[in-house]
Order: structure tokens, then C-alpha cells, then sequence
């Protein structure tokens, strides 16, 4: 069996476009938990921001620690299950900065109002779901730009119900995104 | 030159190969409806092919069910990895030599 030079590019550029949809289809199905997972944290955090604003404070650092524990957990059955790392001590170390840079610049813009804190932080990370989405798949940039637009469609209109319109656009948002994720 | 494999030449059944040979080796295979998804294939052009490869000695089915739902995953033999493999060394043969032929 013989052919001619453009079969050969034709059937490897085939070799090599399915093998990105593979890649891309596993980050996608190993990240959709991750997603969810901090979906429900998120929407939690908003709900009890809302229900006992004194505590705000406390229940976001609780939101947090809960959220990188249980993405150690699940970092950890995924790499039994599969040999691929969603959650290591790198991306642990990269969280850390971002957290520190975020906590920063809160410090330096003087946000003083919970609800400008709680916008910042919503669209401080979906700006990097925004940029991670351009190497790793184009629905990571959907789910960031599409939860941005709803959070400042929050911060200027939702007035006192800004927290649980949070609760419903950025957990419920990252809860839907991930499922959808799943099926993609 | 040695020869291009028939079974493996074909494009949806090179397709199926290469996505099953993109996996991680710690992950056994793919299921039916995600190989449909990723190679765009029909229920029934998908299976003829896999059933073509699994002949070959190239794949092997595995049923199951997942509740009441049936599920079948498809997953590369050793021969089956090393045919692909060598299917796409000689395909980058292919290119290699006419680049090297004068027009």
C-alpha cells in the first residue's frame, strides 16, 4: 500500500488533533471536580456572608482551607486513579502568591466595603481561569468571562441582595461550568 | 520501505488509535461514548471500526455496566500500540522522502 506526501500530512495532522482532544478532554474531566468542589465552597461562603457578615472574615478563611484540603484529597485519588497530578505542591505554592497578591492589593486599593472585596476577589480569579483558558481549553475562559460580566452586573445593580446574587452567579456559576466540562 | 497498515491506514480507525495512544498509561482506555465524541464518528461506524481493530488484535472491548446503563470500554493492546506506532514512523517516512525527492 502506497501514497503520495499529502495523505501522510493529512493522516498526521489527524494523529495530532485527536491526541489534543484527548488531552483536553482529560483536563477537562479532572478539573470539572475541582470546579464543582469550589463551586459549592464559593456558593456556601456567599450564603453565610450574607446570613452573619461579622464573621465574613472567618468564614472565608474557612472556605479556603476546606477548598485547598479537599483539592489535595482529590489531587491525590486522581493520580492513584490515573497517574496525572490535578493538585501538587506547585500549583499549592501558586494559589499561596495569589492569594497574597490578591490580599495586597485589597490593602492598597483600600477596598473597605464588603462588597467591593467580594467583587474583587470573584473577578481576580476569574481572570486567571481567563488566562489558564488560553492554553488549556476555551471553556475556562467562557466560564471566567461569563462570571466576570455577572459579577459587575451584580456589583452595580444586585443592590442588598449582592451576596446571595454571588452565591447564585459565582458558586452556581463554577458548579454549572464544571458540569458542563464534564459533558464536553 | 515496509509496508503501511492496512487496518490501522483507515482514518476513523486512525483515529481511534491515536486517541487511544494518547493516554496516560495508568488510565486503561475510553469509553465508547467519548471515543464518539472525540472522533465525531456514528454509533454504528464507530463500532464496525472498533470491531475491525478488536479482529486485529489491536483493541479489546470490555462490557460493563455503570447501574443499568451498559457501558463499553475500549482500550490499545500491546500490538495494537506498537502497529500505531510504527504506522506513524513510516507515515513521517513518507514525508521525510518526498522532501528529499526532486521535483
Amino acid at each position: 500500500m502506497g501514497i503520495e506526501r499529502q495523505e501522510a500530512l493529512e493522516a498526521l495532522n489527524d494523529v495530532a488533533q485527536i491526541a489534543r482532544r484527548v488531552r483536553q478532554s482529560r483536563i477537562y474531566q479532572l478539573s470539572s471536580l475541582l470546579m464543582v468542589m469550589w463551586g459549592a465552597l464559593v456558593m456556601a461562603g456567599n450564603i453565610g456572608s450574607s446570613l452573619w457578615p461579622r464573621s465574613a472574615g472567618f468564614l472565608w478563611l474557612g472556605v479556603h482551607v476546606t477548598g485547598i484540603a479537599a483539592s489535595f484529597a482529590l489531587g491525590a485519588v486522581s493520580y492513584s486513579r490515573t497517574g496525572t497530578r490535578t493538585f501538587d505542591s506547585r500549583m499549592f505554592v501558586a494559589f499561596l502568591l495569589f492569594i497574597a497578591f490578591g490580599i495586597f492589593s485589597c490593602w492598597l486599593g483600600n477596598f473597605n466595603n464588603p462588597r467591593q472585596i467580594g467583587t474583587f476577589w470573584a473577578i481576580y480569579f476569574m481572570l486567571v481561569y481567563t488566562v489558564a483558558g488560553l492554553w488549556v481549553g476555551l471553556a475556562y475562559v467562557a466560564i471566567g468571562l461569563s462570571i466576570t460580566a455577572l459579577t459587575l452586573i451584580g456589583y452595580f445593580f444586585a443592590g442588598e441582595w449582592f451576596e446571595p446574587w454571588m452565591a447564585v452567579v459565582n458558586g452556581g456559576g463554577l458548579i454549572l461550568g464544571g458540569l458542563w466540562m464534564r459533558r464536553s | 520501505m515496509a509496508e503501511l497498515d492496512e487496518i490501522i491506514h483507515q482514518p476513523l480507525r486512525l483515529k481511534i488509535m491515536a486517541a487511544l495512544n494518547a493516554l496516560p498509561p495508568a488510565v486503561a482506555g475510553l469509553e465508547f461514548s467519548r471515543l464518539k465524541k472525540l472522533t465525531g464518528a456514528t454509533d454504528g461506524n464507530l463500532g464496525a471500526h472498533i470491531e475491525t481493530l478488536a479482529r486485529a488484535g489491536y483493541v479489546t472491548l470490555e462490557k460493563a455496566f455503570l447501574g443499568k446503563k451498559p457501558q463499553t470500554t475500549v482500550t490499545a493492546t500491546a500490538a495494537g500500540r506498537g502497529a500505531f506506532a510504527r504506522h506513524v514512523a513510516m507515515l513521517q517516512e513518507i514525508i521525510a522522502a518526498s522532501a528529499l525527492r526532486p521535483e
